[in-house]
């Protein structure tokens, strides 16, 4: 996942150019983790195709579904914050 | 005489939705980026609404239930999706909004099209989009038709219900544009949350005396009802499948796609992305009414499974205002998807397709009244569908919706893989897309239980990426400002 620009100017470019080394591989850190849990949703049989045990009320198939989606949203908080505290590191700036 | 009451209930909530949508667009001027994007300013808490109002339709709302009862567990793919829909839009979406201020674009086509230089790469778009769009449409139709002819007690025939909505909703789209969709969503939207929830958590206790019990008496009746696999009612490649088609493919629909236009900010849109798995946690107690249907009506009497929600409340001896209120909220599930696509039709056509093929542009005035003639007349369209639609016409229709995911590859090649060519674009989604219709139509074997959107996906990636490495590059500069935004 690297900005592949090379000589030709028609790489693969995830990044804008100069985006900083920390900036990318945050990036790279969160796509693969929100890679993952759409994966554990997808294939949730895999790990929890069971009505049993009940949690919150839920059997626990659909338990599991809303556990990854907590898990997702704190996942999309942390990296939004991190998002805007650069975004006001740049304004400082 | 209940079913006057119930339907004096309704009618003052579609007057209230009228008022406040035709109000949204009342004193703005008329111009293209005002009527479609609302002039890229639209605050966090309506484009949540605004973005939720799509996916909280008379599908999630009447479907939904009609799926937990019938198909148990499969009905959680819907949970999933809905959750992780908005997620790759945080790849693309600030991308998309930057370009649209820098370049003006109103409608996902006019990207694509800028981008690979190809004006039959809108048509295509536009056609793809329209025929999914009308499906789309009808659906709600038929969902609020059917909710007038159950408060009417069958007072209020199937055509005439149909038309009150496209009435209702062409006239607030017509005069409000996406702001008055987008204010109308907002009041609609939180009404369903709170009607959800009241109801999903009501019959679970006052029939099982909670949801754990609920589900007790479930997993013992059916031990197969709360699984997927095999022996139930979804297969582990279909139920897979359909979830990640429904994720890649979710922005991809044109009316979702083109709201990185109406957002004020970056950050509105991030922060849209980031509350939207909320509408995932408010569909669980929607899930829950299809549960506790279970064991109070057997399918056979109960007929078509959407059925459940308005049966459920016809056997319970609700009050008629109550009855009128959850009536009124499945009305505003269907309409507040039905206004967004309905505006989103008229745009396309008018802005993707009828400008497109016209050799001197419009004034934004006649631009505008394109899309507002455009809107009335998809909305008839879909009327005619909802009245008429034969089977052959809505297994086209299906195949449209299967081939949105398609435009994927496009919005991929557009932000980041600048040697991505005209050529391999068009080629790209044509294989897609009539690979998925073949799929459809049977012409082409469906290879397992997975599903035909992802087989012409994986097909339109590999034939994008071969016919662009075959054909002449596109002009460096060119392709670069979109991979720089």
């Amino acid at each position: 996942m690297s900005n592949g620009t090379g000589t030709s100017g028609y790489g693969i470019t995830i990044f804008k150019p100069g985006t900083p080394p920390g900036v990318r591989a945050r990036g790279i850190i969160f796509f693969i983790i929100l890679c993952i849990l759409i994966l554990m949703e997808a294939f949730y049989f895999l790990f929890a195709n069971s009505a049993r045990p009940f949690v919150l009320g839920m059997p626990f198939g659909m338990f599991f579904i809303v556990l990854v989606i907590a898990i997702e949203f704190i996942a999309l908080l942390i990296l939004y914050f991190l998002e805007e505290n650069d975004m006001q590191k740049e304004g400082g700036r | 005489m209940d079913w006057i009451t119930i339907l004096i209930v309704m009618c003052i909530y579609l007057l209230f939705v009228l008022f406040l949508g035709s109000w949204a667009g009342r004193g703005r001027e008329s111009s293209i980026v005002e009527y479609v994007a609302a002039s890229r300013n639209l605050n966090f808490v309506v484009m949540y609404f605004l973005m939720g109002g799509a996916i909280f339709s008379a599908f999630a709302y009447l479907g939904g239930p009609g799926w937990a009862y019938s198909r148990g567990a499969a009905a959680f793919y819907i949970l999933g999706y809905c959750a992780f829909g908005l997620v790759p839009w945080w790849l693309w979406g600030p991308r998309a909004l930057r370009a649209g201020l820098k370049y003006n674009y109103v409608t996902q086509a006019q990207l694509f099209t800028d981008r690979f230089q190809s004006k039959a790469l809108s048509i295509i778009i536009a056609v793809v989009s329209i025929l999914a769009f009308i499906q789309y449409i009808a659906l709600q139709m038929k969902g609020c038709a059917y909710i007038f002819e159950v408060g009417s007690g069958g007072r209020v025939p199937f055509w005439a219900g149909a038309l009150i909505a496209y009435a209702v909703v062409l006239i607030y789209v017509f005069f409000g544009g996406v702001r008055g969709v987008a204010w109308t969503n907002l009041f609609q939207g939180a009404f369903m949350i709170v009607t959800a929830w009241v109801l999903g958590l009501y019959f679970a206790y006052s029939l099982y005396g909670g949801p754990s019990e609920m589900f007790r008496q479930i997993a013992e009746a059916n031990p197969t009802h709360l699984l997927v696999g095999p022996g139930t009612k979804m297969s582990y490649a279909a139920f897979a499948t359909a979830l990640l088609v429904s994720v890649l493919g979710f922005v991809m629909w044109p009316h979702l796609f083109m709201k990185s236009y109406t957002a004020k900010n970056e950050r509105v849109l991030k922060q849209t992305i980031l509350m939207y798995p909320t509408f995932a946690i408010f569909m669980v107690p929607v899930l829950f009414i299809g549960f506790a249907g279970i064991m109070q009506v057997k399918p056979a009497d109960l007929g078509a499974a959407d059925k459940i929600l308005p049966w459920m409340f016809s056997n319970m001896q609700f009050p008629p205002l109550a009855i009128g209120l959850v009536l009124a909220a499945a009305l505003a599930a269907a309409m507040s998807s039905q206004d967004t696509i309905t505006h989103a039709a008229g745009s396309i056509f008018a802005q993707d397709f009828v400008e497109v093929l016209r050799k001197e542009k419009h004034t934004e005035k006649q631009a505008t009244l394109w899309v507002r003639i455009s809107v009335i007349c998809f909305g008839a369209i879909s009327y005619l569908v909802t009245i008429f639609g034969g089977q052959t016409l809505v297994a086209l229709l299906l195949g449209a919706y299967g081939a949105i995911v398609q435009l994927l590859p496009l919005a991929a090649a557009t932000f980041f893989w600048p040697r991505a060519t005209k050529a391999g674009a068009i080629c790209g989604l044509l294989v897609g897309v009539l690979y998925n219709f073949g799929i459809v139509f049977k012409i082409i074997p469906q290879i397992g239980d997975i599903h035909a959107g992802i087989q012409g996906l994986i097909l339109n990636f590999i034939v994008l990426i071969v016919v662009s490495l075959l054909t002449k590059p596109m002009d460096k500069d060119h392709v670069q400002k979109f991979v720089s935004l």
